[in-house]
């Protein structure tokens, strides 16, 4: 498991049209996205269900929850803590 | 003599004037530090004189511990500002990842169950303590996606990892309760595979299901009320933890009034109880 192995999972979890090509073909985005064999065999039987709402929900959260009101946007917003 | 264990809330801008009322029923305010890190004179006032009025915990949400990348020493050193002027009692961030490749997911992520990510998170937490003067409790995630790209089970990676750290463990009840009914295992049969000698803090929240298609799952919203298996959770560590407990209420919005919120903390400082009183005569 390696830092591209955390960010290609970041990028499934963020990016739509990643998410969906990924789907189509697992291994083969995995590899094109610089992934090892073994990482793209290990995200082969990724959990699909789990996927789609842990990436609504994350979408959900960068938005705010719609009961929190400002501070809950408020703390999306310092969360990346830009300079 | 043993500390007592404490029963407390987390300090949201739309609870403080009721929590400020309360603090007779109310033993600790948990702060979000990451909502504070760049904060101006006043509201850091406004914090010294809740850290004045009732002992307080920090909790981070950011740091992204859980990773086999290095936690970025900025965010370290912010922590460590606000533990140096706070006093926290303790400090505590997630067993998780939220970020990687320059991007942010914008929420806590469950890393790959695997030995890398606890050799990533064992080495983090050296940084941390390093930085901020003082070991991080870590806690454990709800997740919704069964971790990409994991060779063990839950619980045995967090023991693994609490182990390697050498940290506490903030035991969040409702995270293991949602991880159980999404994944199908007995969140209070798994208790006995924590390292519950490591609790030194509990989480309580509530949530709700969400489904995809036919698929559903119980999602960590901390916009419901604590469900009734998360309080006999409580009881059961209150019963097997050896440790002196500081339980939380986390309540993110859709903020009941202040009664119903106290009346939880009275049933989670009641099913502690219960739990403590269980305990073996020799063991407590």
């Amino acid at each position: 498991m390696s830092p591209r192995f955390e960010a290609f999972v970041v990028r499934l979890y963020t990016d739509a049209k990643l998410r969906d090509a990924f789907l189509v073909a697992p291994r083969a985005v995995a590899r094109a996205a610089g992934l090892s064999e073994a990482e793209a065999v290990a995200l082969e039987d990724v959990d699909r269900p789990g996927l789609e709402l842990a990436a609504r929900s994350f979408a959900a959260k960068r938005q705010g929850p719609p009961n929190a009101g400002a501070a809950g946007r408020r703390r999306w917003r310092l969360w990346p803590w830009r300079r | 003599m043993q500390a007592p264990d404490r029963i407390g809330i987390g300090w949201r801008p739309a609870l403080a004037a009721a929590i400020l009322a309360h603090l007779d029923q109310i033993d600790v305010v948990e702060i979000i530090a990451d909502d504070h890190f760049g904060a101006s004179a006043r509201d850091l006032r406004a914090l010294d004189t809740l850290a004045r009025e009732a002992p307080v915990v920090l909790h981070g949400i950011g740091l992204g511990l859980a990773s086999c990348v290095a936690v970025e020493g900025r965010r370290l050193e912010a922590m460590a500002r606000l533990v140096d002027r706070l006093h926290p009692l303790f400090w505590s961030e997630h067993l998780a990842f939220v970020r990687g490749g320059g991007r942010e997911i914008g929420h806590l992520a469950a890393p790959p169950r695997v030995e890398a990510t606890i050799e990533g998170t064992a080495s983090n937490v050296v940084r941390a303590r390093s930085v901020v003067g003082a070991s991080p409790l870590l806690e454990n995630v709800a997740t919704l996606i069964d971790p990409p790209g994991s060779d063990r089970d839950e619980i045995s990676w967090i023991r693994q990892t609490c182990r390697a750290a050498d940290v506490g463990l903030l035991l969040d009840l409702h995270n293991l309760h949602a991880n159980a009914v999404n994944f199908g295992f007995d969140a209070l049969a798994t208790l006995d595979g924590l390292p519950l000698d490591r609790v030194v803090g509990v989480h309580l929240a509530g949530g709700r299901w969400i489904s995809w298609g036919e698929h559903r799952r119980l999602l960590d919203d901390h916009l419901h009320d604590v469900p009734d298996a998360v309080f006999h959770l409580l009881e059961a560590v209150g019963t097997r933890a050896p440790r002196p407990m500081t339980v939380g209420l986390e309540r993110d919005g859709a903020f009941p009034p202040m009664e119903h919120l106290l009346a939880e903390l009275a049933r989670a400082r009641h099913a502690l109880a219960v739990g403590r009183a269980r305990r073996p005569r020799a063991a407590s």
